[in-house]
């Protein structure tokens, strides 16, 4: 039976000289489509949910994100993600009243001083216009779940969900 | 039919909330269980003891919640130290508890059969029993839920009905870990539940402190 | 007659002809041409130096190990340099994009926090049980830091792990050098009484970060325990909970890599902490090489056993003619040994059975994943460096 084993070793041993060949032009590729293609996405805590719809104002939108809701023992608060871009067409105080759920009742009262300086940090106010969010006073960027923060061309606000 | 209903309520709750339980507890369950001796009927009965004590502390609990209001009606102080408390004290248990797993391992035994701490042998109370309670009454957001629900209950009987069928609903999620019984409990096995319960305990000790320094913890 | 058994090493010259080293060299020097073609494209003299003196220090190694008939000393040349290369490339690379090894909140938000291997075992039952990746990347690349996204790390994480196993502590993870350098410092160990049980920690470790990344939904060693964070990038602190996270990982970085590797000659943060390695454990039962002991060939004077950096070898594994599952293959039990009885083997074939041929098997497979990757960092900070001057 030594035979036959050696043999059956030797030939693995041989697929696996060549199987390392073939990663930088076939394996690599093929196991990266693979894992893309397995239908995951990043945890929307540090995504902010997919966007569901747009408030077109003057010169400017802001994209209404869908609510996210912390997994397991996350210590974040559940929360909602509205973009204010494009940034550089801001003006420099922003004070918009938000209906976020799209049902023509408004939601929130955001304000925020849009500075010239990118990469200046930013504060936001927020006012709760009824009792399904939180309000904020002068958040910057300390949690995932309340903050404000430019990332490339748009400023995000997030604004916790009041607890039940 | 309304009992009926808030029953259902409970155990759907439970069952909904089964993933985050196993998320807390699988970090103190998980090591303690491997530190035991291998066998279906060892694993089984510390998952008894495990959970019939986490009731006691779950049943405290929703009689406490029940007596006080909503949750939301506790001060933040005192409830942070309260749960402060608890985290450290789950801490100090596993740290005892990884100590008494080489005890028993060293001193061969005529003890019994779940790992005890406190008194040797027979005396001592399972390591299971008291990490069960101390997981009872520690807060976690299916807990809270749970809490906030039962404490709008007409009754401390609602209250405490309620929270011991959500129980069940939660416990069903436990029962896989009876497949533990088919590791074989060696050295390494051994000594791997036991450092990780030293790592646990530190980070356990970690929350403890944050809560008793006044941090919040969720949220 | 001349058999198929093994050629011992005592009867061997000490060292193999030039001629024929070169011959066996040539593939990986064809290899290495095929390579870094590409790199060498690059318009800046500073790559093209690097590129140059990565394919010549590469072959070079490669060439010594076929002339002397040992592995573990030239592989730990290969090993260091790429341990304290990346991170001159790294760091440069974080300071141009973002001025700052921090990562800011924006960065993680905007998905483009670079992923290494070593959260790969964390996510998986978060990803199993929800679909959701708990990391602050982007599954495919998205500009700035990101790099090849979290798809491709893992795509090469996986084809390396079915060519080498385990052999990817020694030849394709790029923290590890540090700590090998730290340990090849002293001539001798100040500390040679180690607990074996210590061998354990790294599964100590999977087990509570598996744990703890489930229930926080988030990558616990990343957050907590990574010391690496001190040579790549961290998460800029906006607490205090932030900054307890950033001491920890200065403290475990002085510790485990540059202290403990200092007074123990062994790698401590590989062999007593790192859950990845723990977790690449597991496939060295898939890998088709592995090394073994001729136990009627073993004395035992356990020299294996003190020359092994993680640890491997204990004297009930020596008696059973094998290393434990942790063993990286680096090989320098195999050029301790002064019996030739610890051995390159192939699964299924005779422990007497060409263990050279074995050998150069492996390295043929370890060399051209390591060529491409491991090069290509070494290019990289060598480059970086360069840059400077040229």
């Amino acid at each position: 039976m030594k035979l036959p084993t050696a043999k059956l070793g030797y030939t693995a041993a041989g697929v696996t000289v060549f199987a390392a060949l073939l990663v930088p032009f076939i394996l690599w590729g093929s196991f990266t489509k693979a894992f893309a293609g397995l239908g995951l996405h990043v945890d929307e805590v540090y995504s902010g949910g997919p966007k569901v719809r747009t408030i077109q104002l003057a010169g400017y939108a802001i994209d209404v994100h869908r609510p996210v809701t912390p997994h397991m023992l996350q210590s974040e608060k559940p929360f909602v993600q509205l973009d204010w871009r494009p940034a550089k067409a801001l003006p420099p105080h922003i004070s918009d009243v938000v209906d976020v759920d799209g049902d023509g009742q408004p939601d929130l009262r955001v304000e925020f001083d849009v500075l010239e300086d990118a990469k200046a940090p930013l504060r936001v106010n927020v006012d709760a216009l009824n009792s399904h969010y939180e309000s904020m006073r002068d958040v910057g960027k300390q949690k995932f779940s309340s903050l404000i923060v430019r990332v490339d061309d748009a400023i995000l606000v997030r604004v916790p969900l009041a607890s039940k | 039919m309304v009992g009926v209903f808030r029953l259902g309520e409970a155990l759907l709750l439970g069952l909904a909330s089964g993933p985050a339980c196993i998320a807390s507890c699988g970090p103190v369950i998980v090591p303690s269980l491997l530190a035991e001796k291998t066998g279906f009927r060892i694993s089984t009965r510390y998952l008894g003891v495990f959970l019939s004590t986490r009731l006691t502390g779950y049943l405290l609990f929703a009689l406490i919640a029940w007596q006080l209001g909503t949750m939301a009606s506790l001060p933040e102080t005192p409830r942070s130290i309260v749960f402060g408390a608890v985290h450290l004290s789950l801490a100090v248990v596993l740290l005892w508890y990884a100590h008494a797993v080489g005890r028993q391992c060293s001193h061969g035994c005529a003890g019994s059969e779940l790992v005890t701490i406190g008194m040797p042998g027979k005396r001592g109370v399972p390591g299971a029993a008291m990490l069960g309670f101390l997981t009872g009454i520690s807060l976690c957001p299916p807990f809270v839920a749970a809490g906030v629900r039962a404490a709008e209950l007409s009754s401390a009987a609602a209250a405490v009905l309620f929270f011991a069928v959500f129980f069940l609903g939660t416990s069903i999620w436990f029962v896989p870990f009876v497949g533990f019984s088919c590791i074989r409990r060696n050295e390494a096995v051994i000594t791997v539940a036991r450092m990780a319960m030293v790592l646990i305990a530190l980070y356990y000790g970690y929350l403890g402190l944050s809560m008793l320094s006044g941090r919040k913890l969720y949220g | 007659m001349a058999s198929k058994a093994l050629v011992h090493r005592p009867s061997q010259p000490a060292f193999r002809s030039a001629g024929k080293s070169a011959l066996l060299t040539l593939p990986v020097l064809l290899w290495s041409l095929l390579m870094f073609a590409r790199p060498f494209a690059d318009p800046q003299a500073s790559v093209k130096i690097a590129v140059g003196i990565a394919t010549v220090f590469m072959v070079t190694l490669f060439f010594m190990m076929m002339r002397t008939w040992s592995t573990y000393r030239w592989r730990r040349y290969f090993f260091v340099a790429l341990g304290l290369l990346f991170p001159v490339g790294f760091i440069h690379n974080v300071m141009v994009m973002r001025g700052t090894m921090g990562i800011p909140i924006e960065e993680m938000i905007a998905g483009r926090t670079p992923f290494c291997f070593i959260p790969i075992p964390l996510l998986i039952l978060p990803a199993a049980l929800t679909k959701t990746l708990v990391f602050p990347g982007s599954i495919l690349p998205h500009g700035g830091m990101s790099g090849g996204g979290m798809a491709a790390m893992a795509g090469l994480w996986l084809a390396a792990t079915i060519v080498l196993g385990k052999g990817w502590c020694s030849y394709a993870c790029f923290f590890g050098g540090i700590e090998e350098g730290m340990a090849a410092v002293p001539t001798r160990a100040k500390v040679k009484k180690i607990d074996p049980r210590w061998r354990y920690g790294p599964w100590a470790v999977l087990l509570v970060m598996v744990l703890l990344s489930l229930a926080l939904f988030e990558p616990a060693y990343c957050m907590w325990l990574c010391p690496f964070k001190a040579v790549s990038e961290y998460v800029a602190a906006r607490d205090k909970v932030g900054m307890i996270q950033n001491g920890i990982f200065v403290v475990l970085f002085a510790g485990l890599v540059i202290a403990l590797p200092l007074l123990t000659k062994k790698r401590t943060q590989c062999a007593f902490f790192c859950p990845f390695g723990a977790f690449q454990s597991i496939f060295n039962k898939l890998s088709v090489f592995e090394m073994r002991i001729d136990k009627a060939r073993c004395t035992p004077c356990v020299l294996c056993r003190n020359a092994c950096p993680t640890m491997s070898l204990t004297p009930e594994s020596i008696g059973r003619g094998e290393t434990l599952m942790s063993c990286m293959k680096c090989g320098a039990c195999v050029d301790e040994c002064p019996k030739d009885a610890v051995v390159w083997h192939i699964k299924g074939t005779d422990i007497n059975m060409n263990p050279e041929r074995a050998r150069l098997m492996f390295l043929y497979a370890a060399w051209a994943l390591a060529i491409p990757f491991a090069g290509s960092i070494i290019v990289d900070g060598l480059a970086t460096i360069l840059h400077v001057f040229v």
